[in-house]
């Protein structure tokens, strides 16, 4: 066993000497790399150094948690907790921790990427690339950020592993003009899967394509969804099935088990699988993570749990613990049978939007909220692009656009940035949906 | 929190060859209580401090943090955040504006004390509020509530010669509430927030608030009309006024998105250099005048200097209509050629601090709020608003209300249900006709920079009314 793991467990064996009844420790030793980028030139580099402890404890069914930094003061730390669960009020939802022994997968974290050599070439590489596709005079932003994580975890109630996590990502928006911009990023859980230039290509073809923008027109369209626009909306249906949303109604899905909520094409999973930057193999509870199928051609087959969450569902935890709220780790949307270049032959007239921010509900039940399109928005005719577009804004209900999915394509990739307002990575296709309605300021 | 480690930290950085070094510690001890539905799910209390260095050399700006309070450690982050400020080869090398060294301590004062309440107190004043929402006869079908405290202490040291020590005690509360009434829901959200003690809870009455709410929504869906859309008058509430202040003053002045250093995150600004806005621009009626003021006493943005150890001051971003003033910190005043003028923070000691709001709000006019309805014929009063959002220029924006009602002959009539404002900044801020006398003030959570960092301000202002604007 890790000294840190003896450590962590030893956190336990104190909490529980004490009396409380059940008790989790996770370790996090983080290393975090960031290189900012603006003006085609580095901002600032960053490096954050983590070493904290999530203490967890119930006690007759009051639950109450601290975090430890660098296992100082655990004596004082681990007393004044059960201090405050003998005070707190009792949760009688609260349905116990998960139990048992369980055997993990090995994490794959690639430890090359502790400490880069050169990560500015890196950004260089992608800033060269989006230069080259959208002309020498292109004006470049974005965020190179390397993530590795040691993570001990021991339970009282038997699980005890640990897990190695890392990824890397690049986002990078490139400017044309000042109102023609493109964004494209690359997510890998390895150094060896990372291409930076091709999250330049990709920022640079846009704003390229993005140059001389008109102002868009209200109306209804077809639209086709970039996989870092559809990766945003995927990031916001998955974070809707966690149980917890579900309770406090921030979920389109409430009620809605075993019903039709998509598209017959729709196919939703959870996956933390190696090759995603959300990549891990237990989940707060030390429960094995595994693939869950959120929405299966359509119909919603599950909603995502922890143990007290199942427990009130009446089913069986998914490996999603969050103490408090379970949630999704890596999303997907099920690849189509339609490449893109057909996807966008199908099109008589309609939009290809590439990426969006600044989503907000009126209302999460019902589902009505608005997006603002951001970077290249394009009209499509007779299946080409025909012109670029500006200032514009979708505001359609989220429920209503699951239903509208009528292409889903080949092609896939995995997606994530600072714009994704619930942070998750995704694996995202392009995707093709009736109807959607757009508005602009007047 | 060990200052000795944070000079030695910045003693280490001293000997290398640095054009400038800083050193920021902080200890926060927080609790936090989220309730669902009637059940407390946890209460959370830890104590989190650690310390960064920022160093300027050769043009670059090298960062990095660390919890573990040794020298060894205090090395290591001085060693990487050179490395990283030397590995920029900027062209174009940054700089700070010059300010003057000072030391100094400052401390909120509360008048009840947090460190003094007992989690008992906490978690009764929690329930309260949602045994109170549940027993008025209002289907008040889910609620998601979270209380909160922190008392930070921040230690700050420069290579100028600065040292400045800080407590600042917050409280906050925010809360979800959805009614259902035959069938159907409406959703709303609501914070509070405050610098200073234990005392915040006597100003906020959270019951009498989250009860309004739950009232509101319900009236809402049992009597709430759609509006005709087309081109009316508009008075907005203190709560909509703030936030199209926040959105659309506010983070289009910040000086580091108007230079780009934003650009892929939160954006640009529709102000930037050579562009058709600049300082001096008319961008709304000469009625109208914003201010971001981190001295507002017992606000939730409040400070007396900022993270670069700047003294914080009121600043008129739109004065009298015209684009007036940015907001800045010291590497965008230097390339701006001016000075800072006190707007970076950071919300924790792992994050660099950057250009930020603290208080933003529109200053009072002469009007009493019944003057500012009698002169409107036909038209909707939102006074707080659900969905809202504005694109990354800050131009393009978009209210939609919660609480509304139709103006007919200068009186409230029906809810309106939902009204949509979409509209732009310069219409926005050009069609204000009027301005009550009397500023309220929101709590929020203000979202930038990566990684994220949400800090704590105030928005705010009078009752404004907005002439023939487009309401849908």
């Amino acid at each position: 066993m890790s000294e840190t793991l003896a450590k962590t467990e030893e956190v336990v064996k104190k909490a529980k000497a004490l009396g409380a009844d059940e008790v989790i420790a996770k370790t996090t030793f983080g290393r975090y790399r960031q290189t900012r980028f603006s003006n085609n030139q580095i901002d600032i580099s960053v490096a954050w150094n983590d070493y904290a402890t999530d203490v967890v404890l119930a006690w007759k069914k009051r639950v109450v948690a601290t975090l430890i930094r660098n296992f100082q003061n655990v004596d004082d730390s681990v007393k004044r907790l059960f201090k405050l669960a003998k005070v707190s009020k009792e949760n009688p939802q609260y349905g116990g921790f998960a139990k048992g022994k369980f055997h993990y997968q090995k994490g794959k974290a690639d430890k090359t990427l502790e400490n880069l050599e050169s990560p500015a070439e890196y950004v260089f590489e992608a800033i060269e690339a989006a230069k080259k596709e959208a002309g020498p005079a292109t004006n470049t932003g974005g965020v190179l950020l390397t993530r590795l994580e040691d993570v001990y975890l021991v339970s009282s109630e038997g699980p005890k592993g640990e897990d190695r996590r890392s990824s890397i990502e690049l986002s990078i928006r490139a400017f044309s003009q000042k109102d023609a911009s493109g964004h494209g990023v690359e997510c890998s859980s390895t150094i060896k899967e990372f291409d930076p230039a091709r999250a330049g290509r990709k920022a640079g073809e846009i704003a390229r394509l993005a140059k001389n923008p008109k102002a868009g027109v209200e109306g209804r369209y077809d639209v086709i969804f970039d996989p870092l626009l559809a990766g945003h909306l995927v990031d916001m249906w998955g974070s809707m099935t966690s149980a917890y949303n579900v309770m406090i109604q921030q979920s389109i899905f409430v009620n809605k088990l075993g019903q039709k909520v998509a598209s017959d094409i729709v196919t939703l999973r959870d996956t933390p699988a190696p090759y995603s930057i959300g990549n891990r193999v237990l989940d707060d509870e030390g429960v094995p993570v595994k693939e869950n199928v959120l929405i299966s051609k359509g119909v919603l087959k599950t909603y995502l749990h922890n143990t007290s969450t199942a427990k009130i569902f009446k089913t069986e935890t998914t490996g999603n613990a969050g103490i408090i709220m379970p949630s999704p780790w890596s999303l997907e949307m099920d690849a189509g049978n339609m490449k893109k270049d057909k996807m966008f032959r199908e099109v008589k007239r309609g939009l290809y939007l590439t990426n969006t921010w600044y989503t907000r509900f009126q209302n999460y039940a019902a589902g009505d909220f608005s997006t603002i399109p951001r970077d290249g928005m394009f009209l499509i005719e007779k299946g080409e692009i025909k012109q670029s577009w500006k200032d514009i804004r979708l505001s359609d209900n989220a429920l209503k656009m699951l239903n509208n999915i009528v292409g889903i394509s080949k092609e896939r990739q995995q997606v994530h940035w600072w714009g994704f307002d619930w942070g998750l990575p995704a694996v995202s296709p392009y995707v093709l949906m009736k109807d959607v309605h757009i508005t602009r300021p007047k | 929190m060990d200052r000795d480690i944070a000079d030695f930290t910045l003693n280490y950085a001293m000997g290398k060859k640095v054009d400038y070094a800083e050193v920021r510690a902080h200890r926060g001890e927080h609790q936090e209580l989220v309730m669902k539905n009637g059940v407390l799910d946890a209460y959370v209390s830890m104590v989190d401090s650690g310390f960064c260095v920022r160093v300027l050399a050769e043009g670059g700006i090298g960062f990095a943090s660390t919890n573990k309070w040794t020298k060894e450690e205090a090395k290591m982050i001085v060693d990487i955040a050179y490395k990283f400020a030397k590995m920029a080869k900027r062209k174009d090398k940054i700089a700070f504006a010059e300010e003057k060294s000072v030391k100094t301590d400052w401390r909120v004062p509360q008048k009840e004390k947090i460190e003094d309440v007992s989690p008992e107190t906490r978690i009764e004043t929690l329930m309260e509020v949602d045994k109170t929402l549940i027993s008025r006869g209002i289907n008040v079908a889910a609620r998601m509530f979270g209380f909160g405290t922190s008392l930070t202490e921040k230690y700050f040291v420069n290579t100028e010669g600065s040292v400045i020590s800080s407590y600042i005690p917050r409280i906050g509360f925010s809360g979800f509430i959805t009614v259902v009434e035959s069938g159907k829901p409406e959703q709303a959200s609501k914070q509070f927030g405050y610098a200073g003690g234990w005392e915040a809870l006597d100003q906020w009455k959270l019951t009498e608030q989250m009860t309004h709410e739950a009232k509101v929504l319900q009236r809402v869906i049992k009597e709430g009309k759609a509006v005709r859309p087309e081109k009316m008058d508009l008075v907005c509430g203190s709560e909509v006024t703030g936030i199209a202040a926040h959105e659309s003053c506010g983070h289009p002045m910040e000086a580091d998105r108007i230079l780009g250093r934003e650009m892929s995150q939160a954006g640009r600004s529709f102000i930037y250099p050579k562009g058709p806005f600049w300082l001096g621009t008319r961008i709304g009626n000469s009625i109208v005048t914003i201010v971001d003021d981190p001295t507002v006493k017992n606000s939730y943005g409040y400070y007396e200097y900022d993270d670069e150890g700047i003294k914080a001051r009121r600043r008129y971003l739109y004065k009298n209509g015209v684009i007036n003033e940015f907001l800045h910190n010291r590497e965008t005043a230097a390339k701006l050629g001016t000075r800072s003028n006190g707007a970076s923070r950071a919300v924790s000691y792992d994050r660099e601090a950057i250009v930020r709001m603290a208080n933003t709000f529109v200053q009072p006019g002469n009007m009493i709020e019944e003057e500012i309805f009698e002169d409107v014929k036909q038209g909707v009063y939102m006074k707080s608003f659900t969905e809202w959002n504005i694109d990354d220029k800050r131009f393009n924006q978009r209210y939609v209300g919660r609480e509304a009602y139709w103006i007919e002959k200068g009186e409230l009539k029906h809810p309106i249900a939902r009204p949509v404002i979409e509209t732009t900044t310069k219409i926005f801020w050009s069609a204000v006709d009027a301005v009550s006398k009397k500023v309220g003030y929101e709590a929020a959570s203000c979202g930038k920079g990566d990684p994220m960092q949400g800090v704590p301000v105030y928005t705010g202002g009078p009752l404004i009314r907005l002439r023939e604007v487009y309401v849908k």
